[in-house]
C-alpha cells in the first residue's frame, strides 16, 4: 500500500492519530478500496473509534501489487506509542511538511512514514508492525431510538465545562430536553464532589429525535479526543444512542473522511432517577471499564479476541453494528469478513438481567 | 554600570580582571555546557575559555572573546584554575535568572592567582553582591586533537532545522549516526530505537545549508547520551557546524549570538562509538 497525503490533510491526519490515541494503544492500519482505516480499542474494550480516509483525502493512494482482493494488501497494527510522537506537535507540521508519504509493503515488516519537509529536509520513520487483520466492531446504529445532530462547537462546548479529571458523565435525555452531568460513583464521598450540569434545550441541535427517556453514563476521555478532532473541522457530529447499557456512537462524516467513536455505557437497571445514594447499584465500582461492553475483536480468534469476561453472557452484551468497510449487510457474524462480532440483538433480554462483574466487595 | 572602583585598590594584586556590564553575557553561554559540575577556567589575552569534559568521551568548551567583555585585564600569559560551575551559575543569577526588562545585571570577576578564590562583584539596581568561589587545581584536559587537516566531511547548518529534529529524535535509541556523505543522503541522523529506525536527512541544496564541504561518505556512530548535553548548545545558537575526521571524531561547533549583537562559541568534541561497529 502506498499513499500520499499533502500539506494541511497532514494535520488532519495527525489529529486522527492524536485522537485514536485517547481511546487505546494500539492502532489498526487497514487500506482497502474505500479507504485507510485507522482503528483503535481502549484495552478494557469500552471505547472503540474509527477513522476511515477515502481515497480523495489522498494526493496518491494506491493498495499496491495486482489490483486484486484485499487479500494482497497488508493489514497491520502499530503501537500508539511508536506512531504517536510523528505527529506530536502539529503546529510544527503545519508550518514544515509539505506532504507525507505512508508505504506498506508485504514483504518487510515496516510501515514506512516519510516526510517531506521544507528547506529540502526528509524525515523517515520505519515503524514495525505486527501483520494483524483488521479489527472492527459492528454498531446498529439504525436500531438506536435516539438519535440527535449536534452543531460544531456544542458538544465541545458542553464538555469543557468539566473538571478535568471528571472520568465518566451521564447524558440523559428527554423529548423535551438533553442534560450531561458529571458522574460519581456513589462510593465516594459526595460531600467534597463539586457537581456539574449542563442542560440544553432541542432548538439548539440540528435534529433532535428521542423516542425513549434515557440517562446514559460513558467515559469522558475517550470522547473528549473526537471532540478535539471535530471541532477543528466544523463538522457536526452525529449521536446516536438508546437506553442505558447499551453503546452510544458519536461520528462525523465529511466528502474525505469519516469518524465514529463508540463508547460502552454502565448498565443501570434501577430505575433512572438521580443519583442513588444508597448501595443499591449492582456494581461496587461504576467505572465504564469494568462494564464488559463492546464486542469487538479480530478476525482470527487469537489472543486478541474479547474474552474479558469468561461469561457466555457478557460475551454479547452489546450488539453493534456498524457499516463501516465492510459491504456485508447483515447483522451478526459474517462468515468471510474480518471483523468481529456481535452477538446480535436479540440478547436484549439477556443484557437486562445481566449484571456486569465486579461482584460488590 | 561598571564595577572598575571596587577592584582599584587591589589592582596591583589581581592577575585577572573581567568586567561586563550584562553578567548574562557569560551566564548564558555557560548554561549551554553545565552538564557537569566542574568547569577549568583558562584565560589568555584572547579572552576566556570554560572547558567541562565527561568520561573522557566528551570535551565541551565555551569561549568568551576578549571584545566581549567591557574589561579584560591579565597579567600573565595563561591562568587556569578549576571551579564549581553550577556554582558560579548561582551566583551569576544571584539577583534572579529571569530578566526585567531595562535591568541587567553588572559582573567583574577578579582572580588573585594559584590558591585564591575567584572573588565576582555582582550588582543590580545599586545592589551589590560578592561572591568569593573556591577554586581547585586545574585537571588536565584531554587534547582531542582534532584539526582542521584531518577534517573530511564538514557541514554548517542554520541552528533552527536541527533544533527540531534534536527535540524528535528517539531518546528510545542508545545511538545516533551521523552519515555524511557527497551524494545522497548528504547529511543524515539516524536512530535505531524500539519502535523502529528514523533518519532525518538534509539536502545539500537545502537553504538551511550554509556550507556543505563532503569528500568521503562516512557514517560514524555516538552514544546519544554523549550528543543530549549539546541540545542546549544548540538551543541557543544560531548555527552550528559538524565536522568528522579521519577517526570518525566529531567537532560540534555552535555560533552563540548575545543580547549585543557580539558573536561567542561553544564546541563539544565527542568520540565515536566503538562498539559493534558494523554498519
Amino acid at each position: 500500500m502506498k499513499c500520499v497525503i499533502e500539506g494541511k490533510n497532514v494535520k488532519v491526519f495527525g489529529r486522527a492519530v492524536q485522537a485514536l490515541s485517547r481511546v487505546g494503544d494500539e492502532l489498526w492500519l487497514d487500506p482497502t478500496v474505500k479507504g485507510l482505516a485507522l482503528r483503535s480499542v481502549s484495552s478494557a474494550q469500552s471505547a472503540y473509534a474509527c477513522f476511515i480516509f477515502s481515497p480523495l483525502f489522498f494526493q496518491q493512494y494506491s493498495l499496491g501489487g495486482a489490483p486484486k482482493q484485499s487479500s494482497e494488501t497488508v493489514k497491520c497494527k502499530l503501537l500508539l506509542k511508536s506512531l504517536l510522537p510523528l505527529f506530536r506537535c502539529l503546529t510544527s507540521i503545519e508550518r514544515n511538511v509539505e506532504c507525507c508519504q505512508i508505504s506498506v509493503s508485504a514483504s518487510s515488516d515496516w510501515v514506512v512514514f516519510q516526510f517531506f519537509c521544507r528547506h529540502g529536509i526528509t524525515k523517515t520513520h520505519n515503524l514495525r508492525f505486527q501483520e494483524k487483520e483488521a479489527l472492527q466492531a459492528e454498531f446498529a446504529s439504525r436500531l438506536c431510538r435516539n438519535v440527535l445532530k449536534a452543531p460544531a462547537r456544542l458538544l465541545g462546548d458542553v464538555v469543557m465545562h468539566f473538571p478535568l479529571f471528571q472520568e465518566e458523565i451521564t447524558l440523559s435525555t428527554t423529548p423535551l430536553r438533553f442534560s450531561l452531568r458529571n458522574y460519581e460513583d456513589s462510593s465516594e464521598s459526595q460531600v467534597k464532589m463539586m457537581y456539574t450540569e449542563m442542560s440544553l434545550h432541542p432548538d439548539e441541535f440540528e435534529h433532535f429525535q428521542v423516542d425513549v427517556d434515557s440517562k446514559i453514563t460513558f467515559c469522558l476521555k475517550e470522547l473528549k479526543g473526537f471532540l478535539s478532532f471535530t471541532e477543528s473541522h466544523c463538522l457536526p457530529v452525529s449521536v446516536h444512542f438508546d437506553s442505558a447499557g447499551k453503546p452510544v456512537c458519536f461520528s462525523v462524516e465529511d466528502l474525505l473522511f469519516e469518524a465514529t467513536v463508540v463508547l460502552a455505557t454502565l448498565t443501570d437497571p434501577e430505575s433512572t432517577d438521580s443519583i442513588q445514594p444508597a448501595g443499591t447499584q449492582v456494581h461496587a465500582t461504576s467505572r465504564c471499564v469494568d462494564v464488559a461492553a463492546l464486542h469487538v475483536k479480530t478476525h482470527r480468534a487469537d489472543e486478541e479476541s474479547a474474552s474479558v469476561n469468561a461469561s457466555p453472557a457478557s460475551s454479547v452484551i452489546c450488539a453493534l453494528l456498524f457499516k463501516a468497510v465492510s459491504s456485508e449487510q447483515d447483522d451478526g457474524v459474517c462468515a468471510a469478513t474480518p471483523p468481529v462480532l456481535a452477538g446480535d440483538t436479540d440478547d436484549e433480554e439477556m443484557m437486562e438481567e445481566l449484571c456486569p462483574r465486579s461482584p460488590s466487595p | 554600570m561598571p564595577l572598575s572602583t571596587q577592584c582599584q585598590d587591589d589592582d596591583k594584586k589581581y592577575v585577572l580582571v573581567a568586567s561586563l556590564d550584562n553578567a548574562r553575557n557569560l551566564s548564558n553561554i555557560l548554561k549551554a555546557i553545565t552538564f557537569k559540575d566542574h568547569a577549568i577556567f583558562t584565560a589568555t589575552s584572547n579572552g576566556l575559555q570554560v572547558t567541562v569534559e565527561y568520561c573522557k568521551t566528551l570535551q565541551a568548551s565555551a569561549f568568551i572573546q576578549t571584545e566581549i567583555f567591557q574589561e579584560f585585564t591579565i597579567k600573565e600569559d595563561l591562568v587556569a584554575f578549576q571551579i564549581n560551575l553550577t556554582v558560579l551559575l548561582d551566583c551569576l543569577n544571584i539577583f534572579g535568572g529571569s530578566p526585567v526588562a531595562g535591568t541587567s545585571t553588572a559582573l567583574q570577576m577578579c582572580y588573585k592567582g594559584y590558591g585564591y578564590p575567584l572573588t565576582l562583584y555582582l550588582e543590580e539596581g545599586g545592589v551589590v553582591t560578592v561572591c568569593k568561589i573556591k577554586t581547585q587545581e586545574p585537571e588536565e584536559l584531554i587534547d582531542f586533537d582534532f584539526c582542521s587537516t584531518n577534517v573530511i566531511n564538514q557541514v554548517i547548518l542554520q541552528s533552527e532545522s536541527l533544533k527540531e529534529a534534536f527535540s524528535e529524535l528517539d531518546m528510545t535509541s542508545e545511538v545516533l549516526t551521523i552519515t555524511m556523505s557527497p551524494s545522497r543522503p548528504y547529511f543524515r541522523l539516524s536512530t535505531f530505537g524500539n519502535s523502529g529506525n528514523a533518519h532525518y536527512d538534509y539536502s545539500k541544496d537545502s537553504d538551511m545549508m550554509e556550507m556543505f564541504r563532503c569528500t568521503k561518505t562516512q557514517t560514524n556512530r555516538y552514544k546519544m547520551s554523549l550528543l543530549k548535553p549539546s541540545t542546549k548548545a544548540l538551543a541557543l545558537s544560531c548555527k552550528v557546524s559538524v565536522r568528522t575526521d579521519n577517526r570518525g571524531f566529531l567537532s560540534l561547533q555552535y555560533l552563540i549570538r548575545n543580547d549585543d549583537g557580539q558573536h561567542s562559541y561553544v564546541d563539544f568534541f565527542c568520540c565515536p562509538d566503538e562498539e559493534g561497529e558494523e554498519e
